[in-house]
């Protein structure tokens, strides 16, 4: 599966470094890094948690 | 379940002078075991008619859903801030908190430039503007940043851990404990040095005026100036596209925002603790649990009963309910906690073993709070070194398990004493 990050909508709250330190950091000011494009398994399952908890709605998580 | 618009402009009617003050955010419930009223205005619907200070009829929400959607819907706006109407308040909080950072009138005898920075308030701006001035100050708050804070706050706090230890037998954790720990690390993010220590809570912890808290951060400023370090007032100085104004502005919410909820989280954390004996076991037997712990004691702990209002600024629908533009809004994290619909079963109970991410304990959206990752990391490791420091700690009495009243106009409880003995001896 695909991740996309959107760094534009991005509020740097981390929720999704919390819980995927895997999948995504935080660049120097708080924004989004997506370290992962492509995940399966247990980081997809950390991709999706993410996703959901993204407060901005930043992240999808998609088969392409 | 869905309540139709229609319904709610009845029950808006039908509740009119209500003698049980239906319609006010309810009073008879403590910190850690909310108002029944709260299960009932779920089960109603999504949303449902609350009053607020201005006389102005809003809507609070309290189902998880609802609560989600609101904060994430830019179709509403932090202005105009509207306060719900809520049990009596405290005649003279004691300390400065929330209120202190949400200024709904200008103090007069502000100068002209503090006015101005009054009004550059995250929590009252939308859009680009608030994005703008929220990004100046995201970069002292990442997971990275917080985690490397750790070493800094694991010591302080076992300075405060000693000190305790060799005060008294029975000690007042949120006083002596919680609050110095949030107000020293506070310090140490923001930027004010060790030996400010003292005026920051003299300013920012006890009551003071807002000219006066100016006063110190304008000098604060000069003297920082040429002496930069790792913390937010280095960012913010050395950033080209702040004025003055704005840099002021910033650190005067951040200065007042946050410090009071962490010591009062770190402060019910341990109520909710030494009030449920087994959970406390748990933990001291694996502190690595407090790390997932730290997300059940904000979602069974939340301070805030509802956020900052939002006001639709058109008509807005959310779960078949329409919401008419100039309709405030209250959200309550408390209400959203403990939604069996989101939750599952038992939300009431307090588990530290549960999945507890994804509570609204720290709100959501992009107001969502901006310090939580240093915030998780304070209370994690007060609360751990509260485990592993005194294995015979046991509850005296605590202000919080009675019914509390709300410590601002903004819905937030406020910590009270909680008086602990040490040891058994
Ligand atoms: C356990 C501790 C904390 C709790 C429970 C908490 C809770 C909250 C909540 C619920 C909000 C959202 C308010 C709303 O949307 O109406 C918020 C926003 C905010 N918090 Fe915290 N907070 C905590 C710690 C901190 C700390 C340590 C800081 C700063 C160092 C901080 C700074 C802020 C700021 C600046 C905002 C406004 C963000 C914006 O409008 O973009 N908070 N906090
Ligand atoms: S969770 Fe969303 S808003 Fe927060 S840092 Fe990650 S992408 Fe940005």
């Amino acid at each position: 599966m695909v991740v996309v990050v959107q760094r534009d909508a991005c509020v740097g709250a981390g929720q999704c470094t919390l819980v995927a330190p895997d999948v995504f950091d935080q660049d120097d000011d708080g924004i989004v890094l997506l370290l992962e494009p492509e995940v399966e398994g247990a980081l997809l399952e950390a991709a999706n948690k993410a996703a959901r908890l993204c407060p901005a709605r930043a992240i999808a998580v998609s088969a392409q | 379940m869905t309540t139709s618009s229609t319904e709610i402009e009845n029950a808006m009617s039908n509740t009119a002078g209500c003698p049980f003050h239906a319609r006010s955010l309810p009073s008879d419930g403590t910190p850690l075991a909310p108002s029944p009223r709260f299960a009932e205005w779920r089960e109603q619907g999504a949303f449902v008619p609350l009053d607020f200070q201005d006389g102005h009829e809003g809507l609070v929400a309290t189902r998880y859903d609802a609560v989600v959607s609101v904060l994430q819907d830019p179709r509403f706006s932090m202005l105009p801030a509207r306060m719900p109407v809520g049990p009596a308040t405290l005649d003279e909080p004691k300390s400065e908190g929330a209120a202190a950072a949400v200024p709904l009138e200008l103090p007069g005898d502000l100068d002209e430039a503090a006015q101005a920075s009054e009004l550059l308030n995250l929590l009252t701006l939308d859009g680009a503007e608030h994005s703008k001035l929220r990004r100046a100050v995201t970069a002292r708050f990442t997971v990275r940043q917080a985690r490397s804070r750790e070493p800094w706050i694991r010591d302080m706090i076992a300075g405060e851990v000693a000190r305790i230890r060799g005060s008294k037998d029975v000690v007042d954790l949120w006083h002596d404990y919680a609050m110095p720990i949030s107000a020293r690390t506070h310090c140490h993010v923001i930027g004010i040095p060790p030996q400010k220590y003292e005026d920051f809570v003299e300013l920012f912890v006890e009551p003071s005026t807002a000219q006066q808290k100016y006063d110190f951060i304008r000098a604060l400023l000069e003297e920082r100036r040429n002496d930069p370090g790792e913390d937010v007032i280095t960012d913010l100085l050395n950033n080209p596209e702040l004025t003055q104004i704005e840099i002021e502005g910033l650190l005067r919410l951040l200065m007042g925002a946050g410090r009071d909820s962490v010591a009062y989280l770190i402060a019910t954390a341990s109520v909710a603790l030494l009030t449920h004996p087994e959970q406390m076991e748990l933990l001291r037997s694996d502190v690595e649990g407090v790390r997932p712990a730290v997300e059940e004691f904000m979602r069974a702990g939340s301070m805030f009963v509802t956020l900052f209002a939002r006001t639709a600024t058109e008509d807005v629908e959310i779960e078949g309910t329409i919401i008419r533009a100039g309709t405030s809004v209250a959200v309550s994290p408390v209400a959203a906690n403990r939604d069996p619909a989101h939750w599952g079963e038992n939300p009431e109970q307090f588990d530290v073993t549960r999945d507890a991410f994804g509570h609204i304990g720290f709100g959501y959206g992009i107001h969502g709070c901006i310090g939580q990752q240093v915030a998780r990391v304070e209370i994690r490791e007060a609360i751990t070194a509260l485990l592993e420091g005194f294995p015979d700690i046991s509850l005296v009495s605590a202000e919080q398990l009675e019914p509390h009243p709300f410590a601002h106009p903004v819905a937030v409880y406020e910590a009270g004493e909680v008086l602990v003995r040490l040891t058994t001896a």
